[in-house]
């Protein structure tokens, strides 16, 4: 899993390639958390380069979803979900919890 | 010294009790289809090999011991096979000491013998597990019909290697009416074994008893899934074998049982794990012979199975995290953990990867069926005891929990040689599909129960989380329900048609429709019933196993399932025979 990260002015956008796995989870953890230790409170996760998410990925996103729940500072969502990682959020009853935007640019538009 | 509670250690000598003299250096495997253990016994007369095993490096290294023993003295060397399947012997095939009568003879029971000489690829297994095999000659046959014309008379032998044996053969009665083929077998004054003819896992099983060890072969694994139904495997010998092997045990005078493969066993323990064998191999009638062609098949079922067995499994286990989050929300965080601890995500998730990357070295190396099937077998065993279904069942949506016991125990059966369950009848297909979409549209606890329960915080709690815990899957789509007004019968298994329309619902809602239509309607002879949804935008390829796990579910379920693609809109066609309303069919 490759994870590169880009801070702009309307928040952070964390892009990760390949499977969030056991293995990989993480390295995500890590990754998000060093991103809200320096301050940045509104990450997106592009996950347009995801095929697979397992359920420790998806503890991964509940953590953060927990850390970030401050409606007028915090902002947290994924941007182009695959169909296969959208299906396991969806009948997880995830996308109930954060927000899921088709692109990334129009995640941010909203921001 | 061996190690206490009837344990050997490997790769060290140690002596064999009750056999005074008698030494054993074993090579004790962790348990695969590659290779079996081996045992070497040492006495002052002669060296036995128990399974030179199936791997070049594992007969070279036993050559090596054997090799030390004969340059303190030399003498000469059996190699006794528990029975000729490739994984006990084909290691010995390319070192060249083992391929002379003159270093080493083989010794085998007479059925065995035959297919070594025959090369025979089907009941050596070679076939199934992929391996060339070269036809080779057992220079001692045991437990021959011939040699049961003298029962009970010592009969003298001479062997190549310059040994002289005496072989008694006899009937040792292990029940009323019923017994197993024995011999003696002398190498010298104070060296004599007894084997013990035991078909079942194959006609040539033996076990072989020397002092106080009782080495058995495979007999332990023989009812298991991917075991069970090989070439040459007999229910009904099995069955006999193990209450044979179970009445030499009860005598009291064996100490340790050496299997074929995995860790020793005290002779107590054996027993017990033996008489479960035989309950396991007694409801194992009929079942089909687990050839080349069966494996491929069930591996291909596993590969479609496992990829819905990964998918359903993480979305119970989000299902749980999401009641957990949503407790800890509602300032119930010691509820929230314990929600946390019901499904054990990381031993989950292990063995899910686990066999997706045995399945990606397997494609890779273009590997044998049987090694994917066997595999997908032990995965699915495990997940099934990691599994608390009744917990998860109390928690999350029930009827996706059965969905995913149906899926392993699915899985199982198949291995096992038996077709999945299938309880087909006449069916009434119009309330059936309403009465499955009624149940994805409207939450599992209703209003009036979570009023009801408010008394009660203990019931209320549980009302609540299976609210939380079970949100309806249609709840949100735009679902048109299309039948007419008659009813339209046919003869489909309730469970997995149920199962087959959710997992199709499930796939249009998951990736993205917020509308489907699912219309019934009658064809000449058959009922059609169509699901379309919308088109997913930015669609990656068409999961191909998704597809294949569907129709086989589907032909499981009693019709069949065409999948088409049109500008804007997926459709999935179940067909399935139309029967008249005055008709029953069981």
């Amino acid at each position: 899993m490759d994870i590169t990260s880009a801070t702009q002015e309307k928040g952070t956008v964390l892009s990760i390639t390949g499977r969030v796995d056991t293995a990989t989870a993480p390295a995500l953890e890590q990754a998000i958390n060093k991103e809200i230790d320096l301050g940045h409170r509104k990450i997106l996760l592009n996950f347009s380069g995801v095929s697979y998410i397992s359920s420790g990925g998806l503890r991964v996103l509940l953590a953060t979803a927990k850390k970030l729940k401050n409606p007028a500072d915090d902002r947290f969502g994924l941007a182009s979900l695959s169909p296969e990682v959208h299906k396991i959020l969806k009948l997880a009853g995830f996308t109930s919890i954060f927000s899921i935007y088709p692109s990334e640019g129009e995640a941010l538009a909203g921001w | 010294m061996p190690a206490g509670n009837g344990q050997l250690i490997s790769h060290e000598w140690q002596p064999v009790a009750e056999a005074a003299g008698a030494t054993i250096y074993p090579l004790i495997r962790k348990i695969d289809t590659i290779s079996s253990n081996s045992y070497i016994i040492e006495t002052r007369d002669v060296i036995l090999l128990i399974d030179p095993g199936g791997l070049a490096d594992q007969a070279g290294h036993i050559l090596q011991v054997i090799s030390e023993c004969r340059s303190d003295r030399d003498r000469p060397v059996f190699v006794f096979l528990t029975h000729a399947h490739i994984d006990h012997f084909v290691g010995a095939q390319d070192i060249p000491a083992f391929a002379y009568p003159e270093s080493a003879v083989f010794s085998v029971q007479e059925a065995g013998a035959d297919a070594l000489e025959k090369g025979d690829g089907k009941m050596t297994q070679a076939d199934l597990l992929g391996v060339s095999l070269v036809p080779m000659k057992a220079g001692f046959r045991l437990l021959t019909r011939q040699r049961a014309e003298f029962s009970g008379s010592p009969v003298s032998l001479s062997f190549a290697n310059g040994a002289e044996v005496t072989v008694v053969q006899d009937q040792v009665e292990t029940e009323p009416g019923a017994g197993l083929v024995r011999e003696r077998i002398s190498f010298g004054p104070a060296s004599a074994i007894e084997v013990y003819h035991t078909p079942g896992h194959s006609p040539d099983s033996i076990c072989i008893r020397i002092g106080g060890l009782l080495f058995i072969g495979d007999i332990l694994f023989a009812a298991n899934p991917g075991i069970a139904g090989l070439c040459g495997w007999s229910q009904e010998a099995l069955v006999g074998s193990l209450a044979g092997i179970g009445s030499i045990l009860s005598a009291g005078e064996i100490q340790t049982v050496c299997p074929g493969h995995g860790r020793v066993i005290p002779a107590g323990d054996a027993a017990r794990v033996l008489a479960a064998v035989r309950n396991d191999a007694l409801a194992l009638a009929d079942i089909a012979e687990l050839n080349l062609e069966r494996a491929k098949e069930t591996a291909a079922y596993a590969e479609d199975s496992m990829d819905e067995v990964n998918e359903i499994f993480t979305i119970m286990a989000g299902r749980l995290y999401y009641v957990s989050y949503v407790m800890d929300e509602l300032g119930e965080p010691e509820i929230a953990e314990r929600m946390y601890s019901q499904f054990n995500g990381n031993a989950i998730d292990d063995l899910l990867e686990a066999f997706r990357d045995f399945a990606d070295e397997h494609h890779r190396h273009e590997d044998v069926s049987i090694h994917l099937a066997l595999k997908a077998g032990q995965v699915i065993a495990k997940l099934d005891r990691a599994f608390k279904k009744d917990e998860l069942a109390r928690l999350i949506d029930p009827t996706m929990v059965q969905r995913a016991g149906r899926l392993l125990s699915d899985y199982t059966t198949m291995l096992r040689g038996f077709c999945p369950p299938c309880d087909r009848a006449r069916c009434d297909i119009i309330p059936l599909v309403s009465s499955l979409v009624t149940g994805l549209s409207v939450s599992a606890c209703s209003d009036e129960d979570m009023m009801a329960s408010a008394d009660d915080d203990a019931v209320f709690l549980q009302a609540l989380l299976a609210r939380i815990g079970a949100p309806p899957l249609l709840a949100e789509i735009d679902l048109s329900l299309e039948t007419g007004d008659r009813p339209v019968f046919a003869v489909v298994d309730c469970d997995h048609f149920s199962d087959l329309l959710t997992y199709i619902l499930e796939e249009l809602v998951g990736t993205g429709s917020g509308r489907i239509i699912l219309a019934v309607s009658q064809e000449g002879e058959n009922v059609i019933i169509t699901v379309t949804g919308e088109a997913v935008q930015n669609a990656v390829a068409e999961k191909e196993k998704n597809r294949n796990f569907l129709k086989g579910l589907c032909v499981r379920a009693g019709g069949t399932l065409a999948y088409t693609k049109e500008v804007g809109l997926r459709r999935f066609v179940i067909t399935a025979g139309r029967v008249p309303a005055d008709t029953r069919t069981g």
